[in-house]
């Protein structure tokens, strides 16, 4: 079987499955484009009378867009920084060093990274509650750090093995001391894993909807998710065109990242780095 | 001090590890001890009630309701996401025209959040001017628009194939790893030995992928069975509970009813139903970083095993 037939059967075993994932790009963009009143036309179509642009201007003054966009950046990379920071040492030492209670720390960290915010959401709520940071974007902060943080380790972890032992070693014969030699060696030579396992916690913590809808209370404070959830919620009349005007704002930048990093993901996989 | 310092790097260890504790591990015993309480619906205690609470929740038929959703919720996801993604993931790893962008679309799902998918579908499913209807109505499949989330088992039946679409990117991912790690020989010597592509996939990519095929199944049982984004966003719950599953419930429950001892109840059965199978998963995780280890003891045996029989060859040479 030549390539060019093969390709050819291949794509007519793919197309129901991509035009099944493709459909809701094309809802969101036929949508977010098309005027007002012709958003409830029968029979119902793909095809509008012109584009108007305006429709991005209008949700952006009229629903707090730029509000809780900038909640989303605050809370993705106070949560992204702090894991990080808590991340690395951890993964340094699992990667480095053996020591005492190392498988045991190891399985602690698959068991919390398969924990899901949503079985211990009444349990943090209440914790947030003791706290005092009910409706207060930092209850978030702490939250994805510590969620994700399993994963971050893991990633780090995986990419740290990769980097050789010998050029800290060699900076050790130099007169180097253990902690100059890891922020001067091996700090810099681990920098492409940690943005890219930066980027993951990012795009996680930009995504995540259970932990924001029951932590924020007042309106001022949504995330993203929540404040397109809120729009769709419990309302008798939708205005759609800003929904899908917001969901192409929110999430296209943040898909093409991800599907230009997907690859390190599969890399980063090897062992349980999921999601 | 100092060298029990390098020796034992707790200090690198244990900021992550008291983060985790409190995140995670303190709403854990919160909520066990929340759930032996009697809780006023403002959240006051009002003292210990035993197993009141658990009583309350197996006498609940919207519990058993939404306990059998639930199971067919993740059975019917995981099994749809499976039998999807491994012939997606064969046909992703062989080369042809267009692969690279085959791969993007594949994975797209997964690059979008559950929320906007949810929300994106809610509206595209819109029972009189959603774009599901326009589409079949150009079609002339149906004359009529459906109101596909109007109905409880419709609804359901969509959102688990919702649920099955935003699984297949993941699951397909680790088929391609373990497709990738597949021994090209053995498919050469069954083409030599007369077998056909069905064959080699009976005899031989299922049986070498069964470890990967497991990893996948428990992932997703875990990832799938309190996943709540999809149905709370596109029904949330509803028509009349009829597509409520554990977490919808429960959220309803702890967050709308107030029945806080209550909802501290089944977290709790939840937690131990996910530990159950995180359990499982860090078992398979352990004995395969140990078939790691074991595979380079062989590796190595192998390579003395052919320095020898290299060393035998060149003194039969020799004599």
């Amino acid at each position: 079987m030549n390539k060019l037939k093969k390709s050819i059967i291949y794509w007519v075993l793919l197309s129901p499955l991509a035009v099944v994932i493709l459909f809701p790009f094309g809802v969101m963009f036929v949508t977010a484009f098309r005027p007002r009143d012709e958003l409830f036309v029968y029979p119902p179509t793909w095809t509008f009378s012109r584009f108007v642009w305006g429709n991005f201007v209008e949700m952006w003054s009229k629903t707090n867009f730029g509000g809780a966009l900038v909640n989303s950046l605050y809370v993705s990379v106070a949560a992204t920084v702090i894991a990080l920071v808590f991340s690395i040492p951890a993964a340094y030492a699992l990667s480095r060093h053996r020591f005492a209670g190392k498988g045991l720390y190891r399985q602690f960290l698959l068991v919390t990274q398969m924990m899901s915010p949503i079985v211990l959401v009444l349990g943090l709520f209440r914790l947030m509650v003791q706290m005092g940071l009910v409706n207060n974007l930092n209850s978030l902060v702490i939250t994805y750090a510590a969620f994700y943080m399993a994963f971050t380790i893991w990633m780090l972890q995986s990419y740290f093995n990769t980097i050789p032992k010998d050029l800290e070693e060699a900076a050790w014969i130099d007169g180097a001391t253990h902690f100059t030699s890891l922020v001067k060696v091996f700090l810099p030579l681990a920098v492409p894993a940690m943005v890219v396992t930066a980027i993951f916690t990012f795009i996680n913590s930009w995504n995540e909807f259970v932990l924001a809808l029951t932590m924020i209370r007042s309106s001022d404070q949504y995330t993203l998710p929540v404040q397109i959830y809120s729009q769709v919620a419990g309302r008798y009349q939708v205005e759609w065109h800003h929904v899908m005007a917001a969901t192409v704002l929110a999430t296209v930048p943040v898909a093409i990242v991800f599907s230009w990093l997907q690859r390190y993901l599969i890399r980063g996989m090897a062992l349980g780095a999921v999601k | 001090m100092k060298a029990l310092l390098r020796s034992t790097p707790l200090y690198m260890i244990l900021p992550s590890l008291a983060l985790a504790l409190l995140i995670i591990g303190y709403p854990i015993v919160d909520l066990a001890w929340t759930s032996m309480q009697e809780v006023s619906r403002f959240g006051q205690m009002r003292g210990f009630n035993g197993i009141e609470n658990y009583a309350d929740v197996f006498n609940d038929p919207l519990f058993y309701g939404s306990l059998w959703r639930t199971v067919i919720w993740t059975v019917a996801v995981v099994a749809g996401t499976l039998i999807v993604s491994l012939p997606i993931a064969i046909i992703l790893n062989d080369d042809f025209y267009g692969r690279g962008l085959a791969r993007v679309i594949v994975m797209l799902p997964w690059a979008i959040s559950l929320t906007m998918t949810a929300v994106v579908w809610r509206w595209g499913l819109n029972g009189r001017a959603g774009l599901l209807n326009a589409t079949l109505m150009d079609l002339h499949i149906i004359a009529e628009p459906i109101e596909w989330l109007a109905t409880a088992p419709l609804a359901f039946t969509v959102e688990i194939l919702v649920g099955i679409l935003v699984s297949i990117p993941f699951t397909t991912t680790i088929f391609l790893g373990g497709l990738s790690s597949l021994p090209q020989d053995a498919y050469e010597a069954s083409t030599v030995d007369g077998a056909t592509g069905w064959d080699q996939f009976r005899f031989i990519t299922l049986p070498l992928m069964k470890p990967f095929i497991n990893i996948a199944v428990v992932l997703n049982v875990i990832y799938v069975f309190n996943s709540l984004p999809i149905i709370w966003v596109m029904t949330e719950g509803g028509p009349a509970n009829g597509t409520d599953i554990l977490v919808t419930y429960l959220y309803k429950l702890a967050f709308r009813f107030g029945a806080i001892g209550k909802a501290a109840a089944i977290s709790l059965i939840m937690f131990f139903v996910l530990f159950v199978f995180t359990t499982i998963y860090v078992l398979m995780v352990m004995r395969a970083e140990q078939g790691e280890q074991e595979d380079k003891a062989l590796e190595e045996e192998d390579e003395v095993e052919t320095t020898l029989s290299h060393v035998t060859a060149i003194l039969e040479r020799a004599r």
